[in-house]
């Protein structure tokens, strides 16, 4: 419901268009972060009021349990919103990536998203509450990273399942984004050159999420289209 | 002589190749000349014209292992990554560690023994790569959540590498995805009173797969049921989905993984 506070979970919201999220949220929403930095690292970036909780989901049972304990810590009998935005990826030559690369993709985008989803759908079934999995409009297929595409192609195909099969108890939804301005294309060891200064702005990106989340709907691509339309001033508000 | 023989035949690979699709897989490749590496966690038995290989698929350091011991064998002109397994039952109810697992043997396994045989020149020029999807890539599949995104996964894997790999081997990558087949995954996971008459032999599918891959088709879907299903699920995703609920998950009386 729009106008009271909600409970937020969100992943990887210490940089990019998590955190972006995170800003827009945090004084109207009570929100808890889970993140692969050490407190030491995440605290002086989140805004004032946020919860953090060190969960790398290179090990997605470990950080399922970690973010569990920390929701019970808080106190939280319910939970309103789950956003499973944290991602990786690494960009390489010839569609040919190490086992490492691709065991971490999927583990961070796609087993640990699965396995986060089924723990906290007790929290979430109680509030009627949304769980929102980020995507990539790369979820087609993309040959500059294979597993990145195939773990958030995973994340649509789960979204679908879980969307019929939870439906009148938590709205399941995946939401696609586009090329966005964060680190994330320099930290998968890619520089997109000059084409960045076009990628949407990730307060941007932020906004028309918010709207998305609030909606409910699914599948939700947000790319061009939405965003030369204004989507981020159109957007509606959680 | 025998040496000269080995060497000249066609390699062909095949994983989960003890049962079902994969067996059917296995063996047509055998009839056609290939010299096979089957791959699975139980024995074949026997009496298989292939050689057989034991490997956890779900255990990192196995499929690592059999990366090293497969470049020395290879490299493989037919390449299928087949094996998989299931998790049926409402999502909440089958353990993560099931979920985890079916991530891993579908998904993951796949993708580093594709990447591994890649990175190590074991894959032959001119060559065949076919990874086994479902059907259900075309909708969603309510009752088998992590088992539609594990194929999902697979397919634009699959789509990811088919230009780079082209161009880098000359091997052209194909996805299949095959409705119900009359397996024994398939009875186990199927709800109670499902006709197994109407699922397609998997002989036939193995057949009509590998011919549309000689063709270096991209998307496969074995038979005119499935590509009906295919088409459907791709002109209205949400209402096919609704009726795999029905049909599926509505039916559901137990959890099997
Ligand atoms: N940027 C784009 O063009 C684009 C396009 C489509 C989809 N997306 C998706 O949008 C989401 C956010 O991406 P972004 O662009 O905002 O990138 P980003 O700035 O790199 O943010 C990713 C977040 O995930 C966190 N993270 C990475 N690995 C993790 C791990 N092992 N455990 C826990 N957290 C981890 C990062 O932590 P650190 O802060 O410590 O790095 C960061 O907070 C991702 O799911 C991404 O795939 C982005």
């Amino acid at each position: 419901m729009t106008g009271a506070r909600r409970r937020i979970v969100i992943t990887g919201g210490t940089s990019g268009i998590g955190l972006e999220l995170v800003r827009r949220l945090s004084g109207r929403h009570d929100i808890l972060v889970a993140g692969r930095r050490e407190d030491a690292d995440a605290l002086p970036v989140l805004p004032d009021g946020v919860r953090y909780v060190h969960a790398p989901l290179t090990d997605p049972e470990a950080a399922t349990q970690a973010i569990a304990e920390a929701i019970l810590k808080a106190g939280w009998v319910k939970l309103d919103n789950l956003v499973l935005n944290a991602g990786t990826g690494f960009a390489v030559d010839g569609g040919i990536e190490t086992a490492g690369q691709i065991r971490d993709t999927l583990a961070v985008n796609l087993t640990a998203s699965a396995l986060l989803a089924r723990a906290l759908f007790p929290w979430l079934d109680k509030a009627g509450g949304t769980l929102t999995f980020v995507g990539s409009v790369a979820y087609k297929g993309q040959g500059l990273f294979p597993a990145y595409a195939a773990s958030k192609a995973g994340l649509h195909g789960l979204a679908r399942a879980l969307r019929a099969e939870w439906a009148g108890r938590v709205a399941v939804q995946v939401v696609h984004p586009g090329p966005t301005r964060t680190e994330m294309h320099q930290k998968a060891g890619h520089d997109p050159g000059r084409l960045r200064t076009i990628f949407i702005p990730a307060y941007s990106m932020a906004a028309m999420l918010e709207g998305v989340i609030a909606a409910r709907r699914s599948p939700v691509t947000l790319s061009f289209g939405r965003y030369w339309t204004g989507g981020a001033a159109w957007s509606g508000r959680l | 002589m025998e040496w000269t023989a080995v060497s000249a035949a066609r390699k062909a690979l095949v994983t989960g190749a003890s049962a079902g699709l994969g067996r059917a897989f296995a063996e047509r490749l055998a009839a056609g000349g290939h010299a096979v590496t089957g791959i699975d966690r139980d024995a074949a038995g026997a009496d298989v014209p292939f050689d057989h290989l034991l490997c956890d698929l779900a255990d990192p350091g196995a499929v690592d292992a059999l990366i090293a011991e497969l470049a020395a064998r290879g490299p493989f002109d037919r390449v299928i990554l087949n094996a998989g397994i299931s998790a049926t039952g409402r999502f909440e109810t089958i353990p993560p560690e099931a979920h985890a697992r079916l991530l891993a043997v579908n998904t993951e396994a796949p993708m580093v023994l594709t990447a591994g045989l890649a990175a190590a020149g074991a894959l032959g020029r001119g060559g065949r790569l076919i990874f086994v999807s479902s059907l259900s890539h075309f909708t969603g599949y309510p009752g088998a959540a992590s088992y539609g995104a594990s194929k999902d996964a697979l397919a634009a894997y699959a789509r990811s590498i088919r230009k780079p790999f082209e161009k880098a081997f000359g091997v052209s990558v194909s996805v299949a995805c095959p409705g119900p087949l009359r397996t024994d995954h398939a009875a186990r996971h199927a709800p109670e009173g499902t006709d197994a008459k109407k699922r397609m032999p998997p002989d036939e599918a193995a057949r009509r797969i590998l011919a549309d891959a000689e063709r270096g088709r991209a998307m496969i879907t074995p038979g005119s049921g499935a590509a009906m299903f295919a088409l459907l699920g791709r002109l209205a995703p949400g209402p096919v989905t609704s009726a795999m609920k029905r049909i599926i998950y509505d039916k559901l009386d137990r959890s099997v993984f």
